[in-house]
């Protein structure tokens, strides 16, 4: 039996709660808030909506297949006006618990970003098997690595962003033309830049980049993982390598998030003749217009030196 | 000295008036959904229903006591399961279960409910069956576990995995850090599956609280508390001459209950930079204490339990783990008024991709009193194989 101390004492101590919690309510910014899945696309809601509070999810050291639902991230769900994801089954693992958990009607209706661009290597026809790997039937999630998807990823962003604030319409229109611009100018400038990489052959973990070498006319010719998100197998290194001693690629590319060590063992073993080369998986999460600009150039520039006549 | 247990069915009534309130909730829901929902935003695509098989097959030496596997092959926790959008505003989820129990294969539908999806203020309400999201665990769909067996916590007070019939509301305060209050009145049927008092159609409540946050880039933790309220009395588990329980018994029900359950679950993670691909460590504690038994001349009288675990990731591919969990309920019984069970597991699991896991567990099982058949030694190897949409797994 509780006294009647005690359940005054109870209901004192659910009231003290009650007043915090409301006071934390009333204390939230009324900014306009976005939930970016990963860093690029943070950097272009911010390019268009610089005011906007914007949470981001994953970073450059994070493989974004795998990111554990963490109750942070369900509280920063639960803030969001516009959840901005990449979609196509990358986020499959952990986006549908956060939108589950977080109890936020806005946060169901996301915008992907793999909705606005042309998917390479959709393999609609792979029901697959348990034994196949992770396999994206839409095709190769990681679209932010060339340029040119982030332009149209860019314009059909404004385009929601007009939707969900329309008293902002004008404001965001001018800040994409104002984004566009130049970033057109930039791709023609990394285009002829990167000519001499055309044609050059490259072994790479996953296809974190195949966007990338897509891009640049670049092949790729041996993966590291033996099937699409199985990490590397010493068996699978060994009879890669028969293949790549008889004709060397330019470089053994790996991911910031991607443990160096298979790729650091093939370059080895190829002789020290073929560089092992990490590039970053994306942009920092403070990143803004100038920081896509220069991960974009940052690749590129670390690749040119590289490639073979 | 066999208790009478004239376990009196419940009206069918009241079963009726538990379809009307649920029927009558999820209207007024859906209402209040309508209004909030502005004409502008687009609607959810309506086709998203998404199919998952999760198989379990497993192996085990010798059985646990308080054990879901039984010796030789078993077919374990093994689903299929169907989930997607209702209309505008409901998602819904179907999962049907079988696993292998004393040599029989055993069908039932763990999972049949709607949630809304567009409630204001991060309210949210679910009805139907569903698990009761007490506990870290309870929730938690059985194939992620990292342990062939759930801890004794669950084994001895929660019927392993307990899923029941009724209504949810749960809402998500708009803080930085989580914060989740959830309320859940249940029938109560698969807690206490004979109950010899008519408690009526609400058989449980259970109430939880949960929160966590980051530490920092690395860390994370989640606490959580709950409390379950049972108001359907279990006939009391005499053990006759022979030592044989009763084995009418639905295995799904609590082996030891109470009116009363409190529980309060710590989580910590960490992973080096926050790439839990590569590696990550996860400790976790849980304990649980069910008083209001109803028996013994005691008011004191209480059933506890407790479970620490460590599992470290130290691959992409490989995991190893330990728990280990203690156990003391009071039993109707005048040798052994006090059973105690003490378990230690240890594990290792290889997960080639995410969608298969192959585990090897020792088990031992000491300091055991009032129990009959406790596993000095236990060997169990298990397979889960979780193919297509198996439900994205929660922290």
């Amino acid at each position: 039996m509780r006294t009647r101390t005690e359940t005054k004492r109870l209901r004192a101590a659910a009231c003290g709660c009650l007043v915090l919690l409301v006071s934390a309510w009333a204390g939230q910014a009324n900014a306009f808030t976005v939930f970016a899945c990963e860093p690029e696309w943070a950097a272009l809601s911010r390019v268009l909506l610089p005011e906007a509070k914007v949470h981001v999810a994953t970073h450059a050291g994070q493989d974004p297949h795998h990111i554990e639902a963490r109750p942070a991230l369900i509280a920063q769900m639960r803030q969001a006006d516009l959840v901005v994801c990449t979609g196509a089954g990358l986020e499959s693992g952990w986006l549908p618990v956060l939108q589950q958990r977080a109890g936020n009607s806005k946060a169901n209706d996301a915008f992907f970003a793999s909705d606005h661009v042309i998917m390479i290597d959709p393999q609609p026809a792979a029901i697959g098997t348990p034994w196949a790997g992770d396999v994206h039937a839409e095709g190769n999630p990681h679209v932010h690595v060339d340029p040119r998807n982030l332009l149209l990823v860019a314009q059909a962003l404004a385009e929601r962003l007009q939707t969900d604030l329309p008293a902002q319409k004008v404001a965001i229109g001018q800040r994409l033309r104002a984004f566009e611009g130049p970033w057109q100018q930039r791709i023609a400038h990394w285009s002829e830049l990167a000519a001499p990489l055309r044609g050059q052959r490259v072994a790479a973990q996953h296809a974190s980049f195949g966007y990338l070498w897509h891009w640049l006319g670049m092949s790729l010719v041996a993966d590291l993982e033996p099937k699409p998100g199985m990490s590397p197998t010493p068996g699978h290194l060994q009879r890669l390598l028969d293949g790549l001693r008889a004709k060397p690629p330019m470089a053994v590319v790996v991911a910031s998030y991607q443990d160096p060590r298979p790729g650091r063992w093939l370059t080895s073993q190829l002789g020290g003749h073929v560089p092992l080369v990490v590039l970053p998986a994306t942009v920092s999460e403070q990143a803004d217009a100038k920081a896509l600009t220069e991960w974009m150039d940052g690749m590129i520039r670390s690749l040119l030196p590289l490639a073979k006549r | 000295m066999r208790h009478a247990s004239p376990s009196r069915p419940i009206a069918p009534a009241s079963y009726r008036i538990l379809k009307v309130a649920i029927a009558c909730t999820l209207l007024v829901s859906a209402a209040a959904q309508a209004q909030m929902k502005s004409p502008a935003t687009p609607t959810h695509s309506a086709n998203d229903w998404q199919f998952g098989v999760v198989l379990d097959a497993g192996a085990t030496s010798r059985a646990l006591e308080l054990g879901a596997r039984d010796q030789g092959l078993q077919l374990g926790h093994s689903d299929l399961s169907a989930s997607g959008s209702v209309g505008k505003f409901f998602k819904a989820k179907l999962t049907g279960v079988s696993e292998t129990h004393d040599g029989k294969l055993e069908t039932s539908m763990e999972e049949a409910w709607l949630e809304t999806t567009s409630l204001p203020m991060g309210l949210q309400l679910r009805a139907g069956r569903f698990a009761s999201q007490v506990g870290y665990q309870n929730a938690q769909h059985p194939h992620a576990d990292d342990f062939v067996e759930r801890p004794l916590l669950y084994r001895a007070l929660l019927g392993g995995h307990w899923s029941d019939d009724g209504l949810r509301l749960n809402w998500t305060a708009p803080t930085s850090q989580y914060l989740m209050f959830g309320v859940e009145a249940f029938q109560g049927k698969r807690l206490v599956a004979e109950a010899t008092n008519a408690p009526g159609t609400l058989g449980a409540v259970a109430l939880v609280a949960k929160m966590g946050d980051d530490f920092n880039r690395s860390n994370s933790w989640q606490l959580g508390l709950s409390h379950i309220r049972n108001r359907r009395q279990a006939a009391v588990d005499h053990h006759d001459e022979d030592g044989h329980e009763d084995d009418h018994h639905d295995h799904h029900g609590a082996k030891f209950s109470g009116r009363n359950t409190s529980m309060l679950d710590a989580t910590w993670k960490w992973s080096p930079n926050g790439n839990n691909r590569a590696e990550q460590l996860k400790l976790g504690f849980e304990t649980a204490r069910t008083t209001g038994l109803n028996f013994g001349p005691s008011l004191g009288d209480s059933h506890q339990s407790h479970a620490l675990s460590a599992v470290w990731r130290f691959n992409p591919s490989w995991e190893v783990g330990a728990r280990t969990d203690w156990l003391k309920v009071s039993m109707p019984d005048v040798d052994h008024p006090t059973g105690k069970l003490r378990e230690y597991a240890l594990m290792v699991a290889y997960k080639p991709t995410h969608m298969q896991t192959v585990r090897l567990q020792y088990t031992t099982q000491r300091d055991a009193t009032g129990f009959e058949a406790p596993a000095k030694n236990s060997v169990q190897l298990q397979y889960v194989l979780a193919f297509g949409a198996h439900g994205a797994h929660s922290y």
